[in-house]
């Protein structure tokens, strides 16, 4: 019983820590999970992100990750994005340093760019060997592109709530429309599932003081006080067993 | 035919009774109490013998066995009990009778817990233990009828010894580290042993076929160092049993008990492993004794819905156990509620986290 309640104490913890890792990200455009950048380089290139918001309205997000969550990269990258910013125009490249692989989610209008024009930014990151410089470059390249493509086109009119219906049907990287903030539907079983098992555990171990007949395992509380006497003792090694795991490859870019 | 033995009242002739407060016999009727040595343990010149013969042949062969009939002293009422009771009372004038051939020669208890607690005592602590317990049928607590309660010198057997052991044991340290490029996790397998000696004093085990085994161990245990060596005054007002499983055929149950402690004794001077297993015990038992003792034990039972429950207080400590029907509907309510609730306390956590 007890060893139930530790393990779902667990698992809830897991959950929770997923959650968390996610979130960590939070109204940030760059989001480094796997620790990479310095404190400095991080609050330039955020800076830098924000100001290209400021300026021309489209959010610019890069993560460097080396855990999707048991998502695959498109919805991992969707998920980022969706969870960090109530702007509908946008763009994000997710980096799984696990894997290796790039994954690009595109929003609003920010369809409006093309894929040569998102090769060239994943171009710009991917041909400069440092992280920082690697993003600061994949932002100037994305700056760039916006300024040119995006916003030659006509603002939709103030009080539009959905200027999704605008974005021209042929959608580069991912149709779907963007979920706005908040938590996502998904969660809410989840949640209600974790909190099921663990008012189940906690009901039923209360119940289960109803029964208090039982047989006794040992006669612990009959021994002579003072009697246990060790008289030999030997811990003799048998022999050991080396597991060996490769880690994830965060240090190397590529 | 067995002769029984009745506590009279030396001053009105009233059957006596054992007072668990004052720990003194006392008559009911004229409130004179007596030390228990100043009763005789024998009053012969009461004691009657009677004959009683089957006048047909109505039993068939055996179906008599295990039965005995008594006749009470005070009112010449035929009493019938089973083989194994030691003392009980007259269902026509009510007057409690020991059977004292029950408890004679090497039938006669060593020791006995004299009652500490009465009756209603054992009446609050049913009402306490129902009363505490969630998730109880509210029928039951309702409905439940306290049909019987009964005060019971249960014989139990008690094993001393002393022992000498030797247990092994499959141990395991794990160590883990990292490089650069890996993870290392590195298990160290040992093959522990150990010997030494364990005393054990008293290890009561239910020698009644009555009395369920889990019931009886579920109330110890037992300060023996309060008992009294055996009187059958003690038994006035109180049911008893002589025992009717013997001592040769309680000592497995009393070495399972014994072998699981050194298991247990001797884990835990295993130190310094992540995990340890086990492998096997052997134990000699040196020094080996046993006596008979009587335990108080107030049994109470209850009925609802068709069933029987039976519940145990030692009569020495106060402990009280039984087993109490569980609303399964009111279990998957509070746990469909109870969900929910955490549920959606972890729910309003991701917001909060989201927000951060």
């Amino acid at each position: 019983m007890k060893k139930r309640i530790v393990a779902t104490v667990i698992t809830l913890f897991i959950c929770l820590s997923s959650f968390i890792s996610v979130s960590a990200y939070t109204d940030s455009h760059i989001l480094d999970a796997s620790d990479t950048l310095t404190n400095s380089e991080y609050d330039e290139l955020e800076s830098y992100a924000t100001y290209i918001e400021n300026t021309y309205g489209c959010c610019i997000m890069f993560c460097l990750t080396d855990d999707t969550d048991g998502m695959t990269g498109d919805d991992f990258a969707k998920e980022v994005y969706s969870s960090n910013t109530d702007n509908a125009d946008g763009i994000i490249i997710t980096h799984d340093l696990w894997n290796n692989s790039y994954h690009i989610y595109v929003s609003g209008n920010a369809k409006q760019i093309d894929d040569a024009d998102i090769d060239a930014m994943l171009d710009a990151y991917d041909s400069n060997e440092a992280y920082y410089g690697g993003i600061n470059d994949y932002l100037e390249k994305a700056e760039e592109i916006i300024a040119e493509t995006v916003y030659s086109y006509e603002e939709p009119a103030k009080g539009d709530e959905s200027p999704q219906d605008d974005v021209p049907s042929n959608d580069t990287y991912d149709g779907t429309t963007d979920e706005k903030g908040g938590v996502p539907l998904w969660r809410i079983p989840v949640a209600l599932g974790i909190g099921f098992i663990i008012g189940f555990l906690i009901v039923y171990g209360i119940a289960s003081k109803n029964k208090s007949v039982r047989m006794q395992k040992n006669a612990t509380v009959y021994t002579r006080p003072g009697s246990l006497v060790i008289t030999g003792s030997a811990d003799n090694f048998l022999y050991k067993n080396l597991e060996r795991r490769e880690k994830p490859k965060q240090t190397e870019k590529k | 035919m067995s002769a029984i033995l009745e506590q009279k009242c030396p001053c009105c002739g009233g059957a006596v009774e054992f007072d668990t407060g004052a720990q003194r016999l006392k008559c009911p009727y004229c409130d004179t109490e007596f030390d228990i040595t100043a009763m005789p343990e024998d009053n012969s010149n009461q004691v009657e013998q009677v004959s009683w013969n089957s006048q047909n042949s109505q039993w068939n062969a055996g179906e008599a066995d295990g039965m005995s009939v008594y006749a009470c002293n005070s009112c010449g009422g035929e009493i019938v009990a089973d083989a194994t009771t030691g003392a009980t009372s007259c269902p026509y004038c009510g007057n409690q009778v020991v059977m004292k051939g029950q408890f004679s020669g090497a039938l006669k208890p060593d020791v006995v817990i004299p009652f500490k607690l009465d009756k209603k005592a054992a009446k609050a602590a049913l009402k306490k233990h129902i009363s505490t317990k969630k998730f109880v049928p509210k029928a039951f607590l309702s409905d439940n009828r306290l049909e019987e309660i009964k005060g019971v010198y249960v014989p139990h057997w008690l094993f001393t010894c002393d022992t000498t052991a030797d247990a092994s044991y499959k141990a395991e340290k794990i160590r883990r580290w990292s490089d650069e490029n890996y993870n290392y996790t590195e298990t160290s397998y040992f093959d522990v042993y150990r010997s030494g000696n364990m005393g054990f004093d008293n290890i009561p085990v239910d020698g009644s076929t009555k009395m369920p085994d889990d019931l009886m161990e579920s109330v110890e245990p037992f300060d023996l160092s309060q008992a009294v060596d055996f009187n059958t005054a003690y038994l006035a007002g109180y049911l008893a049993d002589k025992y009717d499983v013997t001592a040769e055929e309680c000592m497995p149950r009393a070495n399972e008990r014994i072998r699981q402690s050194i298991d247990d004794a001797f884990k835990d001077t295993v130190k310094g492993y992540d995990s340890v297993q086990s492998q096997n015990v052997n134990m000699n038992v040196v020094n080996g004794m046993y006596k008979y003792a009587l335990y108080p034990v107030w049994l109470l039972n209850t009925s609802w819905n068709g069933n029987k429950y039976t519940f145990a207080m030692n009569g020495q400590t106060g402990k009280f156990v039984g087993n109490i029907p569980t609303d399964k509907k009111a279990v998957a309510i509070a746990s469909f509620l109870l969900g929910t609730g955490i549920g959606a306390l972890i729910y309003g956590l991701m917001w909060l986290i989201e927000l951060l």
